[in-house]
């Protein structure tokens, strides 16, 4: 492991931002930090950078215990949520600062500056100031600033938080694609889901200042471990009796099931479906057209359920009475959570 | 916009024409005065009395015990500005309260402060007297009282500036590896010079014209310990009404130096921003 948190332990006069935080980290890997904001996310990236030090715990980078490096040689580069660029400096003189620090001449800072602003594509704009750039250029520059020293870990406290929807969308590839490029062990945070399964090799899921779970972006969506994680992704629908449905297993304890839209299926009374004798009724109470497609809202046995069809399907309308059938569930008992498949997927289909 | 009626004219006009009458009156009349009887009698007599013995050593006082008080407090202010706004410590509040203290006390109170600190009442009296330290109706006392009646002018200027934003551009110098002195020159400074120079032609101004405070401690030695508003009294008391309002003239001149000097850093530091 490259990065290595041991039972860090933080505390904000009485309240623990930090409870027993424990992971490791991949050289080379680009890790997404994601959680709802409040769970400790920034405390976590502040106190492997130095800007903050842990009551408890050992933080390990390269092998070597780091918790009484000063945070000036720790050589990490950080990318502010802010960018806390240098307002009064260019472009050029913000990307260059680690470089001057390091006493280096100014050929090779010259060097390595037009490397980076290629690199980042703000080619002729050396010599504007913060203030005269876009959001996602000021978060370009922030990214080089960063890079500049040549850290050996890269850390990016919501890069992309600052910046509007479409914009955001091309940065995330672009991002990637560097940090994919230059080979650095990077660890970014966020509190958007779609953001971190799309960019992040790994992710770990932070709630309440623990690590609720670490792993691929497919595995902690689709096998979440814990409650707060199976209620954290997608759009989830919460309710608390699920043997209203049937076919599902009787578990003890159970406090909620969360049923997300891609579980369940809706389809008109005339349509073809495969396990229309297990489904049930339900009225439509609303339509919605997304991007994706179109997202369905039905009350089904008093619990209000979505769930989404392609813009293909026979359209349906709001009142229509319709058959709703749920694959699959999540179940909570205390902090953990199952999947409960329906027990019809199973059984031989039987027509009569 | 919205259409100007009649009634809202007339509104506008004289609310112009009150502020416009009150400025001449109060400001303006008053300045023009102190001009005009300062060379009632001609230059030659405005040069003589500018040029005088005891006029000429006020002037240096001044200028001395106001470059002191500026020099002191922006090494005061800049380190209580700096501590208030960057770290926590107990006591803060306290600190915070204390710095207003001059603006709130009445100038002759503190004059008074001195007086009793360093005079002959005062249980240091000996100890100053036996290392020789003249302070109370000596220069050190001038220049005392004037630094704590303009105490509070530069920090003042500079907390609200260092509050409004956080350390962030600071951490990410110090991430790169840069020492508290880069970072202090590169990094905050720039970003409060101007308010930092407004500071300082505050404290400036409030220096020359000190009055009160300094009343009290100088004992008024002519040649010695008196300052430019302090000789102008002199003279006023003494009937020597030309070489009053010539010096006055001389305070007046510095103050119209300074007004430009603060028009300026406003204007710069406005747009800056
Ligand atoms: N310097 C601080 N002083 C006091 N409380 C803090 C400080 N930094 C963070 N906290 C608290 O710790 C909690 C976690 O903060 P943070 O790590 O910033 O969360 P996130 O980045 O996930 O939104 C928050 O409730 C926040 O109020
Ligand atoms: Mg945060």
């Amino acid at each position: 492991m490259y990065v290595e948190l041991k039972n860090i332990n933080k505390h904000f006069g009485n309240f623990k931002a930090s409870d027993n935080v424990s992971f490791g980290i991949e050289k080379g890997k680009l890790i997404g930090l994601l959680g709802p904001s409040g769970s400790g996310k920034t405390t976590i990236l502040r106190m492997i950078a130095g800007l903050e030090n842990p009551d408890s715990g050992e933080i390990i980078i390269d092998g070597k215990v780091i918790n009484n490096v000063p945070a000036s040689k720790r050589g990490i580069g950080f990318v502010f949520q802010s960018y806390a660029l240098f307002r009064y400096m260019t472009v050029f003189e913000n990307i260059a600062f680690g470089l001057r620090v390091l006493k280096k001449s100014e050929n090779e800072i010259k060097e390595r500056v037009a490397e980076l602003v290629k690199l980042i594509g703000l080619e002729g704009l050396e010599n504007r100031y913060p203030s005269q750039l876009s959001g996602g250029q000021r978060q370009r520059v922030a990214f080089a600033r960063a890079l500049a020293p040549n850290p050996q870990l890269l850390l990016l406290d919501e890069p992309f938080a600052a910046i509007d929807a479409k914009v955001r969308q091309e940065l995330r590839h672009w991002l990637k694609e560097m940090i994919a490029k230059l080979g650095v062990t990077s660890i970014f945070v966020t509190h958007d889901q779609d953001e971190a399964i799309e960019v992040a090799d790994e992710i770990i899921i932070t709630n309440k200042g623990r690590i609720d779970q670490i792993g691929k972006p497919l595995d902690v969506y689709s096998k979440p471990k814990t409650a707060f994680v199976a209620s954290f992704f997608g759009q989830p629908s919460i309710f608390k009796d699920y043997n209203k449905f049937h076919s599902f297993d009787t578990i003890p304890n159970v406090d909620q099931a969360i049923v997300r839209p891609e579980f369940v299926k809706v389809t008109k009374k005339n349509e073809v479906q495969k396990f229309k004798n297990s489904a049930e009724e339900g009225v439509v109470t609303d339509v919605a057209f997304r991007g994706s497609g179109i997202e369905i809202t039905v009350l089904v046995n008093g619990e209000t359920l979505t769930a989404r069809r392609s813009f293909d399907e026979p359209s349906i309308s709001v009142g229509e009475k319709v058959d709703v059938f749920i694959y699959r569930l999540f179940v909570t008992v205390g902090n953990y959570a199952f999947l409960l498949e329906n027990k019809s997927i199973r059984e031989p289909i039987v027509v009569i | 916009m919205y259409k100007e009626t009649t009634s809202s004219k007339i509104v506008k006009w004289s609310l112009i024409g009150i502020s416009i009458a009150f400025v001449v009156l109060m400001l303006l009349l008053p300045l023009i005065t102190v001009i005009a009887e300062a060379f009632k009698q001609g230059f030659d007599i405005y040069a003589k009395a500018v040029s005088d013995n005891y006029t000429t050593k006020a002037i240096w006082l001044t200028l001395e015990a106001t470059l002191l008080a500026v020099i002191i407090n922006t090494v005061f202010g800049l380190s209580a500005a700096w501590s208030l706004t960057k770290f926590q410590f107990k006591g803060k509040k306290i600190l915070t309260t204390l710095i207003d203290l001059p603006v709130t006390v009445s100038p002759i109170i503190a004059g008074l402060i001195f007086l009793l600190t360093f005079g002959r009442q005062s249980p240091i009296y000996p100890l100053l007297q036996d290392w020789d330290i003249k302070i109370v109706f000596a220069v050190p006392g001038i220049v005392l009282a004037t630094i704590f009646v303009t105490f509070p002018f530069i920090s003042r200027e500079l907390i609200p500036v260092l509050e409004a934003r956080g350390n962030d551009e600071e951490e990410a110098a110090a991430l790169m590896g840069a020492k508290g002195w880069t970072i202090f020159r590169k990094i905050t400074f720039p970003h409060i010079k101007w308010a930092f120079l407004y500071g300082v032609v505050l404290c400036a101004a409030r220096a020359m014209g000190e009055f009160g405070a300094v009343s009290v401690i100088s004992g008024h030695l002519r040649g010695k310990t008196n300052t430019l508003p302090l000789h102008v009294e002199i003279l006023f008391n003494e009937f020597q009404y030309v070489p009053a309002f010539a010096v006055s003239s001389i305070l007046v001149m510095l103050a119209i130096v300074i007004l430009i000097a603060r028009s300026v850093i406003e204007y710069r530091g406005r747009k800056k921003i």
